[in-house]
């Protein structure tokens, strides 16, 4: 089964079906709990595609414009969150086309481009102990300094899978790859993870 | 204990983790991770490499969220007004084309009668009559273009 056409089964229908209606209308108070809500992930992605923060606020707020522009083409079949990744990756794309020449042209190709840089902190920033922070904080530097050195389509399917919790065939599809480049992309980007997080370990 | 042993675990530690496992496999790892130290230590170090990568988290600006909200909120106003201008073209796009379609006979007729009198070929009246209902429908998409790119310039 391909990557877009795959149907997302919505776990409730009749709220995806409000959501849809609302999105269509432009409804302003739909809109402001849904950029409430999905803020924080849809930065953090953002943030990992494109290693920039100045660039993932413009293009996390591009993003939003462009749901609301293009909200009656959502599909109630989808998940709203893969969607919404959807357009945040089609839009980092060409972003990076219109970067100056030697920029990647493609995520999956990307290499050194667009590596998780400024703006990572552990998620235990600002909680517990000193001693807690400062663990916390290593271990978040020896996970971006992993992720940093997979290839970018390996770090991304990863991300999407175990940070947004994506369901396979979604990754498929916000990725516009086929679900087995999908599946290969995870297993040999995990395994790339776990060595090389098993050779940074003090 | 062989290699394929080990090598089917660590596959099954990975599925586990990406797909999930059917329960005969599940029980098949759980029997093997309990008597083989080294496969235990890899799949221990596959769960912490997914809980780091779990762990990490950024801080996102306070005032991006409300920076956004209010562009949105412009960009709502903004596609509203220009649906309300387009409202007037599309009435009137469609009183015209109910207008075309009631007065084709009497327009073709008309035709028919200047081409006679005017010793024009059947051809010529014939084209008149298609320009006739081409022409303003081109003019009006011209207009229109203009108008649009003039707001994208704006």
């Amino acid at each position: 089964m391909g990557a877009t056409t795959y149907l997302f089964a919505s776990s409730m229908p009749t709220e995806a079906q409000e959501l849809a209606q609302g999105l269509r209308r432009r409804d302003p108070d739909l809109f402001d709990r849904l950029i409430e809500q999905y803020h924080y992930r849809l930065f953090r992605y953002l943030l990992y595609l494109t290693g920039s923060r100045e660039t993932a606020e413009d293009l996390f707020q591009e993003t939003w414009i462009r749901v609301l522009e293009r909200g009656h083409q959502y599909n109630v079949k989808w998940k709203f969150e893969a969607w919404l990744f959807t357009i945040a990756r089609h839009l980092t794309i060409d972003w990076m086309r219109k970067k100056p020449a030697g920029a990647t042209l493609d995520l999956d190709e990307a290499g050194d481009e667009a590596r998780p840089a400024a703006g990572w902190a552990s998620a235990g920033s600002g909680a517990g102990s000193p001693f807690d922070l400062a663990a916390g904080r290593e271990e978040s530097e020896r996970v971006r300094t992993a992720l940093g050195q997979l290839p970018a389509a390996f770090r991304e399917v990863l991300l999407l899978r175990f940070q947004e919790d994506l369901a396979l065939e979604e990754i498929a599809a916000v990725t516009a790859a086929p679900l087995s480049t999908v599946k290969s992309r995870l297993y040999r980007g995990l395994d790339a993870l776990r060595a090389t997080m098993e050779e940074s370990k003090p | 204990m062989n290699t394929s042993d080990h090598h089917r675990a660590e596959r099954l530690i990975a599925e586990g983790r990406i797909e999930g496992l059917a329960p005969a496999e599940r029980q098949w790892l759980d029997a093997h991770l309990e008597g083989c130290a080294a496969c235990d230590a890899f799949a221990r170090s596959t769960a912490q490499a997914i809980d780091s990568l779990r762990s990490i988290s950024v801080e996102v600006d306070s005032e991006l969220v409300r920076r956004t909200r209010l562009l949105v909120s412009f960009r709502r106003r903004e596609l509203e007004r220009q649906g309300s201008w387009l409202l007037p073209v599309w009435v009137c796009c469609g009183l015209s084309w109910v207008m075309g379609i009631a007065t084709a006979p009497l327009a073709w007729r008309g035709f028919e009668w200047l081409g006679r009198h005017a010793g024009l070929p059947k051809l010529a009246w014939e084209g008149g009559f298609v320009l006739w209902w081409t022409l303003p429908a081109l003019v009006t998409v011209l207009v229109l273009a203009a108008a649009f790119r003039r707001r994208e310039a704006l």
